[in-house]
């Protein structure tokens, strides 16, 4: 029998649109069983597989609640294993990005919380967009190309967000 | 993690900074991205009628170790021919500048930004 996949762990298809909520929800239920708290009086084997469990289960979910990283493992799923850092030649989307972080750069520089605000509901945006094209092409075989750019382009913009609230939190201060 | 002199060199005082007119028929642009870290590379090159590189120009969002890989990158081009630019190998940039290995895809990075703007060049004349 081979590793359960990420999705069966949480008793789901895979799938790209998810329900975040109730991930979490379900998550913490499913952490609960195998919490090391509840087999202190148990066997060293069941503390063992206790222990495994709830690495995987982490893992699982650390996996699925991130929209770039549960995209490059559904494509996984469906062909070989795409590796995490690649080179990247999408000539107008990295323009764009380029663009952005000159953008997000010059809000730094003046400080420009409401500008910062902004620039984080375009990005989510733009991520939405992003998401929903990835859900209707990961799928198909015949657009494994296009998903796998998408997909690349999600882990563009998850970074660029992640360095948003890295701002937002300097800019708080 | 520490970075090394070099690293810390190209960091602080970056050469060769800048932008090109890349609908200049003289002028190669090199567009490249790291998804993971989110790097994004953007190196140019402008090119005589002896097919020498007599200026490139670079910009780089991204860690300390891309924008020395491609900073480095621009210095080692200039003056080069188009064919000497193109043997650039990562490994050279990583070496001259001390990556770890958990920071040699930025010197990756460089050299695929390298031959990027070379293969627009010569596209643009039309010697693909």
């Amino acid at each position: 029998m081979g590793i359960p996949c990420h999705f069966a762990l949480f008793d789901l298809q895979p799938g790209f649109r998810l329900d975040l909520e109730q991930l979490a929800v379900r998550y913490r239920e499913l952490a609960r069983n195998v919490h090391p708290d509840r087999f202190a009086d148990a066997s060293e084997r069941e503390q063992r597989l206790a222990l495994e469990q709830s690495a995987s289960l982490n893992e699982a979910y650390r996996t699925l609640k991130n929209a770039p990283q549960r995209a490059r493992y559904l494509l996984a799923l469906r062909g070989p294993e795409l590796p995490l850092e690649v080179t990247v030649q999408d000539p107008g989307f990295l323009m764009q990005q380029m663009q952005w972080r000159e953008e997000l750069e010059d809000l730094q520089d003046s400080a420009d919380l409401p500008g910062v605000a902004a620039f984080k509901r375009r990005l989510k945006i733009a991520q939405d967009e992003l998401n929903e094209s990835f859900a209707v092409c990961w799928d198909d075989p015949l657009r494994r190309e296009e998903a796998e750019r998408l997909m690349r382009r999600m882990q563009f913009l998850d970074k660029l967000s992640h360095e948003v609230r890295q701002l937002e939190e300097r800019l708080d201060d | 993690m520490a970075y090394s002199e070099k690293v810390i060199d190209h960091y602080e005082n970056p050469r060769n900074v800048g932008k090109m007119d890349a609908e200049d028929p003289d002028v190669g642009t090199g567009m490249v991205g790291a998804p993971a870290c989110g790097d994004v590379m953007r190196l140019q090159i402008k090119v005589n009628e002896q097919g020498v590189i007599e200026d490139a120009k670079f910009k780089t969002y991204g860690c300390g170790s891309a924008i020395a890989s491609s900073s480095l990158a621009t210095e080692w081009m200039k003056g080069k021919t188009l064919a000497e630019a193109e043997t650039i190998k990562n490994t050279q940039l990583a070496e001259e500048l001390a990556l770890p290995p958990v920071k040699i895809h930025c010197s990756v990075l460089a050299e695929d930004a390298i031959k990027a703007a070379v293969r627009d060049y010569k596209q643009k004349k039309g010697l693909l």
